[in-house]
């Protein structure tokens, strides 16, 4: 089945999404790779608040990915994006996304121990290695925060339109299309 | 007026950027018409409407000249280097100062963190990085570089093993399939398996990465060598891990051996894994600068 969602959405909207179903998102996500959550984590430890920009993101989606960008005159471009193996993330996943107030998550390969019930999260697999397709679909970089981690590592805002195929692979029941 | 040396080494650098871009901006016509053969016999709605987004990734980054996956690697060069080429002045400096244009360019993302102060260099250069390999080729006065753009995802599961000489032999397909198995989605199956073996530690695991550069589709010269590799991929077959780990009926697009004479104490089993996504260029040139091919 196929599904379009425009984020922020609310929970409810996702419960009827199955593995195997196909997903569109239109909106807001953002991206963060391995040292974006190190460092959300040590945030949460240190109980110090985030950067104001990520009060918008509640109910938007988190995307495992360190796009290619390049700046043309004072403006970032994404020229490549597609997904980073999200097992490496799986020991911090959920306090980030109970932080954040996160219930899409997008990557590739699948997480370990994700806690899909209670966090009322689900997993969206996109094929890694489509980097160039993916541009054509995120619209415009909003906002960037942690640019001090690399380009590549860095929290980027992003606005996206139609941006699938998304497969669910885990979803909120905690049904999982991987072994 | 500039000397004969100094047009060669221009030569080259052009040659290599273009390769470079090549290498991250378009596939092998042997991985494309994979896909599209998979594409015919995929019954499943799930690895369709995969397998038409990855054709239709090639087809777009080949286009627009982009970069296929974001994950532009590490580029690993490899050179095969004519005794009677005439001498260069410094590959590495030629080799880094293309490497930094490309990152700005084309652009690559910069992949080149230190693993002390995690800091990005951002120009993919620094210590010891691009690693480059040269080989003295005898009787021969040409320069062929190779460059293999390696991505972390499936780098990761690369491992070696050193297994015991009396059941190694047996032992290592087993062990392949279960680290692949393990694996799952994480190195973007469909993979291609480059396996090192005899050698020593560092051998082994050079050879399994050399072993990545013979085309795909094409075995390993030595009857039991080729049995061999399509006894790991038949094997790996049967994992049902699928495109991206979602399942179906390819895990392993190629497996490619290289042997190498061991110590009558080890058996080493360099295990080098490469996502579908295999992008590598190559380009070779004679003395006099001239083309030989490039691809």
């Amino acid at each position: 089945m196929r599904h379009n969602i425009n984020l922020p959405t609310k929970v409810e909207d996702l419960l009827s999404l199955k593995i195997g179903d196909i997903v569109y998102l239109n909106g807001s996500i953002i991206t963060a790779r391995d040292l974006a959550h190190k460092r959300i984590s040590n945030y949460i430890h240190e109980k110090k608040p985030l950067p104001h920009s990520f009060n918008k993101i509640k109910n938007t989606a988190l995307y495992h990915c360190g796009p290619i960008i390049k700046k043309i005159n004072e403006k970032y471009k994404i020229i490549s994006a597609g997904p980073t193996t999200s097992a490496r993330m799986n020991s911090v996943e959920n306090d980030i996304i109970k932080f954040l107030d996160i219930h899409i998550l997008i990557g590739k390969g699948g997480m370990k121990n994700l806690d899909e019930k209670n966090l009322k999260v689900i997993y969206l697999s996109y094929p890694g290695g489509c980097g160039a397709v993916a541009s054509r679909m995120i619209k415009e970089v909003v906002h960037v925060e942690w640019l001090d981690l690399g380009s590549s590592e860095a929290v980027w805002f992003l606005r996206v339109e139609q941006f699938g195929p998304l497969i669910v692979a885990q979803d909120i029941s905690g049904n999982s299309l991987y072994k | 007026m500039e000397s004969k040396i100094q047009i060669l080494e221009k030569k080259i650098k052009d040659l290599l950027k273009k390769s470079i871009r090549r290498a991250i901006t378009t596939i092998p016509e042997e991985i494309s018409n994979f896909f599209e053969r998979l594409y015919e016999e995929e019954d499943n709605e799930i690895n369709q409407t995969q397998i038409r987004l990855i054709l239709e990734n090639f087809q777009y980054g080949k286009k627009v000249e982009i970069p296929l996956c974001q994950d532009t690697g590490i580029l690993n060069f490899y050179i095969k280097l004519g005794n009677k080429f005439p001498i260069i002045s410094s590959f590495r400096n030629i080799i880094d100062k293309v490497v930094q244009e490309a990152t700005t360019d084309i652009p690559l993302r910069s992949n080149s963190v230190d693993p002390i102060t995690n800091k990005n260099t951002e120009t993919n250069i620094g210590l010891n990085s691009p690693p480059i390999s040269i080989e003295i080729i005898d009787s021969s006065s040409d320069l062929e570089i190779i460059i293999l753009p390696k991505g972390g995802g499936a780098e990761n599961i690369s491992k070696l093993f050193m297994l015991d000489p009396i059941d190694g032999l047996e032992r290592f397909p087993l062990i392949i399939r279960e680290l692949i198995q393990k694996a799952g989605g994480k190195p973007c199956p469909p993979i291609i398996l480059g396996i090192g073996l005899g050698g020593d530690a560092s051998n082994s695991m050079i050879l399994a990465k050399k072993a990545l550069l013979r085309p795909i589709g094409i075995t390993h010269k030595r009857q039991d060598v080729a049995e061999l590799e399509l006894k790991i991929k038949n094997s790996l077959n049967e994992l049902n891990i699928g495109i991206m780990g979602l399942g179906g009926k390819v895990t392993c697009i190629d497996v490619h051996i290289e042997v190498s004479m061991r110590h009558p104490a080890s058996f080493p089993v360099g295990v080098i894994v490469q996502c579908y996504c295999h992008r590598i260029a190559s380009f070779k040139i004679n003395k006099e600068g001239e083309l030989i091919y490039e691809a």
